[in-house]
């Protein structure tokens, strides 16, 4: 039963691994931003892991970050939007497609 | 098998670490950087301090992605991102690398520390987890001085307001569409968020968990409830809020003084008072953090986007 939980572990790390070469090369900023989150979920997996392995208590630290971890994506969404304080649905389409294109070629 | 889960866990912190500082564009630094904090919560759970790991995991994923993000926004919308020099800064490489190994060499060159067994210790601080009864009972002095810094980081900060902005609203103006999908996150998160810190806070007594994790997730909520424009920004003249600031700090001095008064000591807790004692302090002092850690996170009061 361990091996198999160290095994599934290291194959948790592995895919996060995956990820982080998301966060590398982008191209986009939404990019990097998904594979962020997509490393916030393997990190929940990888905390419940572990707490099955160590010890139950851990089980905390993974519900608190499956609760904040999407406020990164909500911090993101915010600073894209023109003002910084925004939500892309109130903004008119036209408009909306326009800056994150533009955002996209600068920073992308 | 463990051996390999550590080391796979190790490449994984130091090549994030690495992809930060090397590469190019503050958008990716930025993003690596949350990443970073979430290895380093998992490696603080792989080395049994759950405590802190529960720390790590809820500042990086809660408070500094947003704070981070946010600064690359406003840089972005002030066109200077993109004008920031992209040279490594050989000085900066030289200190830390310099720091890195003094601490290497400090980790084989010290004797192991012989620490008083807390174990003996222990029941008469009148709570089971070992961490909390160091920071609230045994070294309630350094707590104290830390809730204090706090207040003293965030006066720092307000003093980048300008005078003529002092009495608007904190932060951004936030605004999102009513019933959008920010606008109901900001509804549903809170609630949970709320159970969950004061879960943290009271379980902090006996198991993981304590005044500044739960702190943390109710300052996270609260920040979400304010971008989703749920909550009214704060503004420094509203005498609640500056209440909240000050509360957590003046409880714990006002528990130091008792203890001066009427047991062996300032901030000295009489074993049979620990526990309520030590509750109450934590309670006071998560409200004073949350408060603190939110004003900190959105920021002196805006000029009315005259930057944007």
């Amino acid at each position: 039963m361990t091996l198999w939980l160290h095994t599934l572990a290291i194959a948790l790390l592995v895919s996060l691994g995956g990820a982080l070469w998301r966060v590398w090369r982008g191209p986009s900023q939404a990019d990097r931003m998904m594979a962020a989150q997509l490393i916030g979920t393997g990190g929940v997996a990888v905390l419940m892991v572990l707490a099955a392995l160590q010890d139950w208590a851990l089980l905390v630290v993974a519900f608190a970050l499956a609760t904040l971890a999407a406020l990164a994506a909500v911090g993101f969404v915010k600073s894209e939007s023109p003002d910084g304080a925004g939500d892309p649905e109130e903004a008119p389409p036209v408009k909306k497609m326009r800056g994150t294109g533009q955002d996209r070629a600068q920073n992308g | 098998m463990s051996l390999v889960l550590d080391m796979a866990l190790c490449a994984l912190i130091l090549g994030v670490g690495l992809a930060t500082v090397a590469g190019h564009g503050v958008f990716r630094a930025v993003i690596f950087f949350i990443t970073y904090g979430l290895l380093l919560a998992i490696g603080w759970a792989r080395l049994g301090a759950y405590d802190v790991a529960l720390a790590e995991a809820a500042i990086s994923a809660g408070l500094t992605g947003v704070l981070l993000l946010a600064a690359h926004g406003r840089l972005r919308r002030l066109r200077a991102a993109e004008e920031a020099p992209l040279r490594p800064n050989l000085p900066a490489a030289l200190v830390a690398t310099g720091i890195a190994l003094a601490l290497g060499w400090a980790w084989f060159a010290l004797p192991d520390p012989t620490a008083p067994d807390l174990t003996a210790a222990l029941p008469q601080s009148g709570v089971g987890n070992p961490v909390t009864a160091v920071l609230l009972n045994f070294r309630a002095w350094d707590t104290l001085l830390e809730a204090i810094i706090l207040l003293a980081a965030l006066i720092g900060l307000w003093m980048l307001a300008r005078d003529r902005a002092w009495d608007n609203p904190l932060g951004l103006r936030y605004h999102a569409r009513a019933g959008g999908v920010m606008a109901s996150f900001g509804r549903v998160l809170p609630p949970i968020g709320l159970i969950f810190g004061i879960y943290l806070v009271w379980a902090g007594a006996e198991m993981t968990g304590g005044a500044f994790q739960g702190g943390t997730v109710l300052a996270a909520v609260c920040l979400v409830s304010i971008m989703a424009d749920v909550l009214p920004a704060p503004r420094i003249a509203q005498p609640a809020w500056r209440l909240a600031l000050v509360f957590g700090p003046g409880v714990f001095l006002l528990s130091g003084v008792a203890g001066a008064v009427f047991a062996q000591g300032f901030l000295a807790l009489p074993p049979e008072l620990a526990k309520p004692a030590i509750v109450t302090i934590e309670a006071a002092l998560t409200l004073s953090i949350a408060v603190t850690l939110v004003l900190l996170v959105i920021g002196p009061p805006d000029e009315g986007g005259q930057d944007a």
